[in-house]
C-alpha cells in the first residue's frame, strides 16, 4: 500500500509502524530510568509555585523541562532515520523511509543527534502546542479567558508526549497519518503520548469536587493528570503493553 | 443464553425496577409520626400561662428568598433596618433554612416548627392540591386564632391561602406565575399596609413579599433592581415600625421580618448552599431596646459567607412566637425558643418556658422512639448512651430531675440541661437518618441490584460483541452509579457527561482514523464540529453548584442579541415543522399536510411570542414588528388552547387513520407512517 492510493472506498490502514528501542548503550539504558524520575521530582518541586502562580510556573519550567527531554532524546532514543540524514525533515514527503527498528545503532557523530532533537523541539514548541491548545478548548477548557493557562498546559503537554515523537519519527506524513489513528505500536514514546492524553483528560474529573482547594481550579489537575499518566503509560508502554496497538473494535 | 432466557430475564428486571421503587420510596418518606388536635395550656403545661407575654400581637413579614446579606451586609437597601439593629431595636438572627429550600416546605417550617420533608417539594408543584392543607394542624396561626382577641389577616403570596383556608379574616393573594413582575406583585401587598395598621381588630397580619424572589430568577442577586427592591421593603419595615411607636393600639406588637430561604449565585434556591439555605430574621419593636444592647451594623465580617449574627434553626421562629405572644406551642414544632429573648422574664419562668418547650418535643421523640422507657436514667454523661433514643432519654432526665430538684441546684445548669436536651433532640429529629426506614431502603435497593443483575445478564453477549463500545458503555454506567456517591458530582452531574461525551468523541476520531484509509477528508474529521458543538453547549447555561451565576449564552449573550435569540427559535420552529409536515395526515395531499404543519407551528410560535412578551419583555426589546395584532389582542388562555388543541387536531389526524389501517389489516401493515 504507497501513498498514491486513489481508491475512494474506505479500506482498513495496515499500519507499518514498529515499536523502537532504547539505545543499546549503557548510558542509555540507565538514563532511560534516571529521566522519568528527574521529570516527576520536577514536577514535585514546582507544584506548589504551580498552585500558587500557574502561569509564571508552568513558563518557569518549560526550559527545564526541554532541556531534559532533549537530553533524554539524544542519549537514549534513536533519531528517526528520515531527519537524521536530511537536515530539514520536511522535504520528504513522498520518500518511503526506513523507520527506526528495534535495537537501531546509535548514530555516529552527536551532531546527528542534536540536530534533530532541536528541530523536534522547534516543531513541539510551534506547531503541535498550539495544535493542542485548541484540542483542550475542544475538550473544554476556558475560551474566552485563561489564555496563557491553556497555551502553556498544552506546551508542557506537547514537550512531554510529542517531542519524543517528533525525534523518532520524524515529520512522514505516512507515519503522523498512523500517529492520527493512534495506531502506533506500544513502546516508551508511544506509551509516553497515550499517558499523556489519558492523563489529562482524566485530569478534569476532580475539577467539580467541591472541596474548593486551590489545587483545583484550571489547569493543575490536567498538568497534574498528564505528568503522572506519562509516567505510568511510558513504563507500561516499555514493557507490559510493549509492541501491542489499541484495538478500537 | 436462548432467546427465550433473555426475554424472561428482561421481564423479572421490568417488573422489579417499579416494585424496587416504590419499596424504596416508600422507605425514603415514610409516615412521620403527626400529633393532631390542638397545644393548650393543660395542669402539666403552664410555663406559658406562667410568663407574662411581652406582646399581643404580630406583623409577619416574609421577604420571599430574603438572604442575610441583603439585610446585614455594607451593600444593602435596608438602610432603616440597620440603624434599628445598631440601636438594638431589632434582633437580629441568620435563620437555617433547611433544604428543600422552596416556599412551601418554608412556610410550614415556619409555622408549625417541625420539618417538612422532600415530598413537601412535590406537594408545592400540585399547590391546587389541598391534601397539603394545614388548616387542620397546630401552627402559632391557629394558636393566634384561637386567641379571644383573635383575628388574622394575610396580603402577598397566596401559597398561604391555600396552606390556610378559611383562617384568614382578610386577605389579598398573590400569585408568582410571571416572574418578571417585579413591582405589581409587591404593590398589592404594600396598598393594604396602611389601612391595616390603623385597625385594631386583628392580632396577626401576615406579608409575604414576593417581588425580591422576581429579581432574582430573573437577573439574580447582583441585580440592578436588587438594591431599590431592598430599599422599598426597608421603607415597608420602617413605615410598619414608627407605626409601633405611634400607634396606641399597636404599642406591643411584635414585628418579624424574613425570608423563607435565600438564593444562589444565580439567583435560584431549592438546593442546600450556604446562600439557598441563610435567610435573614429580625425581630423588630421598640420593647425589645431593654433586653439587647444593639449589634455592629452593617456587619463586615460574619462567621461564614452568609452566616451573620446568631444562627438559629427556621423552626425555632414557631416556639419563640409562642412565647413571646404567650400561647401554647405548636404540638409537632421541633424548634427550641431561641435564649436571646429570654431575658424578658425572671429566672424561674425562663426555667418554666424551656421546660414547657422540651417536654412538647419529648412528645414527638417518644412518637418517634415508642419503646422508650418513660423515665431514663440520669447520668451525667449521656454521651455514653447506645442509640439516638436512648440519649434523648438520657438528657431528658438529667434535665427534668435537674428541674424539680431546683431548690437544691442552681437554675443555670438546669436551663442548660435543658436547652441541651432541646438542641439535641431537634438535631437527632431532624436529622434526615430518623426520617427513613432503612429496612425497606434496603429492600429496595436489593430488588433494583437484582433487576440489575437480571438486565446485565442479558445484556452480557451484546456487550461482549460490541468489544471496545462495550467497554465504554460499561465504564460509563459503572461511573455514572460511582458518581451518585459524590454529592458535588450529583450537583455537577452535566460535567460528567460534559467529559465523558468528548471523550468518546476524541475515541470515535481515533477508531474512524485507525479504521479507514482513504484519500481526502477522513469521516473521522466530523469529530472537530462536533466537539466544537458540544463546547458551545458547555457555556450555554450555567448550571450546578459551583458555577450558577457565570456568564453563559443563555443569560449573557442571547438576551444582549435577543434578535439572535430569536432567529435561533424561528430556524428551530421551521425545523420542526419541515419534519412534521412529512409525517403529519398521511392520508392527505403533500399540500395540505403541510399547510397544516405550518399552521400548527404558527399557531405555537405565536403563543410563545406572546407569552414573552408578558414573561420576558425584554427579550422582545427592539423586535416588536415580530408581535402580530392578534398575538397582542387575543388573551394569553386562548391562544395556549389554540395551540393545545391544533397539536390534538392533528395528533388525531393523523394517528386515527393509521391506528384504524392497523387493525383492518390484522397488524401486517405497521411500520410506516
Amino acid at each position: 500500500m504507497t501513498e498514491t492510493t486513489t481508491q475512494a472506498k474506505p479500506r482498513k490502514l495496515i499500519p507499518i509502524s514498529q515499536s523502537i528501542s532504547v539505545l543499546p548503550t549503557d548510558t542509555a539504558r540507565i538514563y532511560n530510568y534516571i529521566h522519568p524520575i528527574l521529570i516527576l521530582s520536577l514536577y514535585y518541586l514546582y507544584f506548589p509555585s504551580l498552585v500558587a502562580d500557574p502561569v509564571s510556573t508552568l513558563k518557569n519550567s518549560i526550559a527545564p523541562l526541554a532541556h531534559l527531554q532533549i537530553i533524554y532524546c539524544i542519549v537514549c532514543l534513536p533519531p528517526s532515520k528520515g531527519s537524521s540524514t536530511q537536515s530539514t525533515p520536511s522535504t520528504t514527503p513522498k520518500k518511503v523511509v526506513q523507520f527506526a527498528k528495534p535495537a537501531a545503532k546509535p548514530p555516529a557523530t552527536l551532531a546527528s543527534r542534536i540536530i534533530p532533537a532541536i528541530l523536534s523541539l522547534l516543531l513541539s514548541l510551534s506547531l503541535s502546542a498550539p495544535l493542542l491548545t485548541v484540542i483542550l478548548i475542544l475538550f473544554g477548557a476556558p475560551l474566552t479567558t485563561h489564555f496563557w493557562h491553556n497555551l502553556l498546559c498544552a506546551t508542557h503537554i506537547s514537550l512531554l508526549g510529542v517531542l519524543p515523537l517528533f525525534y523518532v519519527h520524524g515529520v512522514d506524513g505516512r507515519i503522523w497519518r498512523e500517529i492520527s489513528g493512534a495506531c502506533l505500536p506500544f513502546d516508551e514514546v508511544w506509551g509516553g503520548v497515550v499517558g499523556v492524553v489519558v492523563g489529562a483528560w482524566l485530569g478534569a474529573v476532580p475539577i467539580p469536587l467541591d472541596w474548593d482547594r486551590e489545587w483545583q481550579k484550571w489547569p493543575i489537575t490536567i498538568v497534574t493528570g498528564a505528568y503522572l499518566g506519562w509516567f505510568v503509560f511510558r513504563f507500561a508502554g516499555e514493557y507490559l503493553l510493549r509492541g501491542k496497538r489499541i484495538e478500537f473494535d | 443464553m436462548s432467546q427465550r432466557l433473555s426475554i424472561l430475564l428482561l421481564t423479572i428486571a421490568n417488573l422489579l425496577i417499579p416494585i424496587a421503587i416504590l419499596t424504596f420510596a416508600t422507605g425514603f418518606f415514610p409516615y412521620k409520626p403527626f400529633i393532631p388536635g390542638r397545644a393548650s395550656f393543660g395542669d402539666s403545661n403552664d410555663g406559658g400561662r406562667h410568663a407574662s407575654a411581652p406582646f399581643d400581637k404580630v406583623i409577619f413579614m416574609v421577604v420571599d428568598a430574603l438572604r442575610s446579606d441583603f439585610v446585614y451586609s455594607n451593600n444593602s437597601g435596608f438602610k432603616f433596618t440597620q440603624s434599628l439593629i445598631r440601636s438594638g431595636a431589632a434582633m437580629p438572627f441568620t435563620a437555617h433554612a433547611t433544604s428543600p429550600t422552596i416556599t412551601m416546605p418554608r412556610v410550614k417550617a415556619i409555622t408549625t416548627g417541625s420539618i417538612p420533608s422532600f415530598l413537601d417539594v412535590i406537594l408545592n408543584f400540585a399547590e391546587s392540591d389541598t391534601t397539603s392543607s394545614l388548616a387542620n394542624q397546630d401552627t402559632w396561626l391557629s394558636q393566634l386564632k384561637d386567641k379571644p382577641e383573635g383575628k388574622l389577616i394575610m396580603y402577598g403570596d397566596d401559597t398561604w391561602l391555600k396552606l390556610f383556608p378559611d383562617t384568614f379574616s382578610r386577605a389579598d393573594g398573590t400569585s408568582s406565575f410571571f416572574v418578571s413582575d417585579f413591582t405589581e406583585v409587591d404593590n398589592n401587598v404594600t396598598r393594604h399596609v396602611p389601612l391595616e395598621l390603623k385597625q385594631s381588630d386583628w392580632n396577626g397580619m401576615i406579608m409575604h413579599y414576593l417581588g425580591l424572589d422576581h429579581i432574582g430568577h430573573k437577573s439574580g442577586p447582583r441585580s440592578p433592581h436588587m438594591i431599590p427592591k431592598q430599599t422599598e421593603m426597608d421603607g415597608i419595615v420602617k413605615q410598619i415600625y414608627e407605626a409601633i411607636e405611634i400607634e396606641n393600639h399597636l404599642q406591643s406588637t411584635l414585628l418579624v421580618l424574613c425570608g423563607d430561604h435565600g438564593m444562589n449565585d444565580a439567583g435560584n434556591h431549592g438546593g442546600s448552599a450556604e446562600g439557598e439555605t441563610s435567610p435573614a430574621l429580625v425581630f423588630l419593636s421598640p420593647k425589645l431596646q431593654p433586653i439587647s444592647k444593639g449589634s455592629e451594623c452593617p456587619l463586615i465580617a460574619p462567621q461564614s459567607t452568609f452566616g451573620y449574627y446568631n444562627t438559629v434553626e427556621q423552626s425555632d421562629i414557631a416556639p419563640t412566637l409562642a412565647g413571646l405572644l404567650g400561647f401554647p406551642v405548636p404540638l409537632n414544632n421541633l424548634g427550641v425558643f431561641i435564649p436571646d429573648f429570654l431575658d424578658f422574664w425572671s429566672q424561674d419562668v425562663r426555667i418554666r418556658l424551656m421546660h414547657e418547650n422540651a417536654r412538647q418535643i419529648l412528645d414527638i421523640v417518644r412518637g418517634t422512639f415508642p419503646g422508650l422507657p418513660s423515665d431514663g436514667v440520669a447520668s451525667t454523661d449521656c454521651t455514653l448512651s447506645q442509640s439516638d433514643g436512648e440519649t434523648l432519654s438520657c438528657l431528658w432526665s438529667t434535665a427534668d430531675s435537674s428541674v424539680k430538684g431546683l431548690s437544691q441546684g442552681d437554675s443555670v445548669t438546669a436551663l442548660q440541661a435543658l436547652t441541651e436536651f432541646a438542641k439535641r433532640a431537634q438535631d437527632i429529629m431532624s436529622s434526615t437518618a430518623s426520617n427513613y426506614d432503612i429496612g425497606r431502603l434496603n429492600i429496595g435497593i436489593l430488588l433494583a441490584a437484582l433487576a440489575t443483575v437480571a438486565s446485565l445478564a442479558t445484556a452480557f453477549t451484546v456487550l461482549l460483541n460490541a468489544r471496545s463500545t462495550g467497554l465504554w458503555t460499561s465504564s460509563v454506567t459503572i461511573l455514572y452509579g460511582v458518581m451518585m456517591f459524590a454529592s458535588s458530582y450529583v450537583e455537577e452531574e452535566h460535567h460528567f457527561w460534559y467529559w465523558a461525551s468528548s471523550g468518546w468523541l476524541g475515541w470515535l476520531f481515533f477508531k474512524q482514523r485507525n479504521a479507514e484509509e482513504t484519500k481526502g477528508l477522513s469521516r473521522a474529521w466530523s469529530a472537530v464540529p462536533l466537539l466544537a458543538i458540544l463546547r458551545v453547549i458547555r457555556i450555554w447555561n450555567q448550571t450546578g453548584q459551583k458555577h450558577a451565576g457565570e456568564p453563559d449564552i443563555a443569560k449573557m449573550f442571547l438576551p444582549a442579541h435577543n434578535f439572535v435569540l430569536w432567529a435561533l427559535v424561528l430556524a428551530t420552529y421551521l425545523d420542526v415543522i419541515r419534519r412534521l409536515s412529512r409525517r403529519a395526515v398521511p392520508w392527505a395531499s403533500r399540500q395540505l399536510s403541510l399547510a397544516a404543519s405550518f399552521a400548527l407551528g404558527i399557531t405555537s410560535l405565536g403563543f410563545k411570542v406572546a407569552f414573552t412578551k408578558v414573561d420576558a419583555p425584554e427579550l422582545l426589546e427592539g423586535l416588536q414588528f415580530f408581535v402580530l395584532g392578534p398575538m397582542k389582542e387575543a388573551s394569553l388562555v386562548a391562544q395556549a388552547r389554540a395551540a393545545f388543541f391544533s397539536i390534538a387536531i392533528l395528533l388525531i389526524l393523523t394517528s386515527l387513520p393509521v391506528i384504524y389501517q392497523r387493525m383492518s389489516y390484522g397488524g401486517k401493515a405497521g411500520g410506516e407512517i
